[in-house]
């Protein structure tokens, strides 16, 4: 029984790292393969890498609250997001599937991931205040444009999400996107404020 | 031959696995589809050099302020 639980959870492990690996050169085609995908043990996968990433990060810079908190906080909001989308896009199409929801999201929070993963070493090696010395100047155009690589990668992988869980048009996803924009901006807001999450958007 | 068979209807479902979009003018959907062909694979090749530009430019109407930002974004994970 142990001995099947591992062999399923290392075989995800490499099932996701080539899929992540996928994402990055043709991300179109992988979204579309993941969203018929039927495996939990890749989303069991995922949700640890958070769960192992916020750890870490707890060690790096001490949280305001306990790893296990703000992981329970980051999983509600992962829960509500998928329901959201699901719920609102079932409205639009009936045959919609929950579980390619729950698989595609979890994919989609990678470039999240690997920034938030990334920046903890950056503090780690280049503590911030950044100065206004060329050196300064240079980092902080390198980290700028970094994450906005990574935020548009990001944009890429929900919308791919949304078009194909829920199988809907382009106005109709961008409705829903805004729609969760209006809604969930706030939340991240408030979570801000009360130091749960440092940057308001996961 | 009834393989053949099997894997084009396979490579067909995987293909039609979502109605293609469709933005109501002939222009918009074909612009559309010209913006969008690039992003499918290997997207990074576009993104990157546009983010540097952007971050460039940023950088030249916030002056300190992007320091600031970035400082910011460096203290949020």
């Amino acid at each position: 029984m142990v001995f099947k639980i591992l062999m399923n959870l290392l075989v995800s492990s490499i099932l996701v790292l080539r899929n992540f690996l996928l994402l990055i050169f043709s991300p179109y085609k992988t979204m579309r393969k993941i969203a018929q995908e039927k495996d939990y043990w890749q989303l069991a996968v995922i949700i640890s890498f958070v769960l192992i990433y916020f750890e870490i990060a707890n060690k790096i810079r001490r949280f305001n609250y306990s790893t296990l908190l703000i992981f329970i906080v980051f999983l509600s909001f992962f829960i509500s997001t998928v329901f959201f989308f699901y719920l609102l896009g079932k409205v639009y199409n009936k045959k919609e599937e929950l579980k390619s929801f729950f698989i595609t999201f979890s994919y989609s929070l990678l470039p999240t991931l690997v920034w938030f993963i990334t920046n903890s070493i950056i503090y780690y090696v280049l503590p911030p205040p950044r100065t206004m010395s060329l050196q300064g100047k240079g980092f902080s155009i390198l980290f700028f444009a970094f994450s906005l690589s990574l935020f548009v990668w990001k944009i890429i992988l929900v919308y791919l999400s949304v078009r194909f869980s829920a199988k809907l048009s382009f106005y109709k996803i961008i409705f829903l996107m805004i729609l969760y924009l209006c809604l969930f901006f706030p939340i991240s807001i408030f979570l801000y404020q009360l130091k749960v999450f440092r940057v308001p958007f996961i | 031959m009834k393989a053949i068979n099997t894997r084009l209807k396979q490579s067909l479902n995987r293909a039609f696995f979502v109605e293609p979009n469709d933005l109501g003018f002939w222009f918009l959907t074909s612009l559309f589809k010209k913006t969008t062909k690039p992003l499918k694979t290997m997207p990074f090749i576009i993104v990157i050099p546009t983010a540097f530009f952007i971050a460039f430019v940023v950088y030249l109407i916030l002056g300190k302020w992007f320091i600031r930002l970035v400082s910011w974004l460096q203290y949020g994970f």
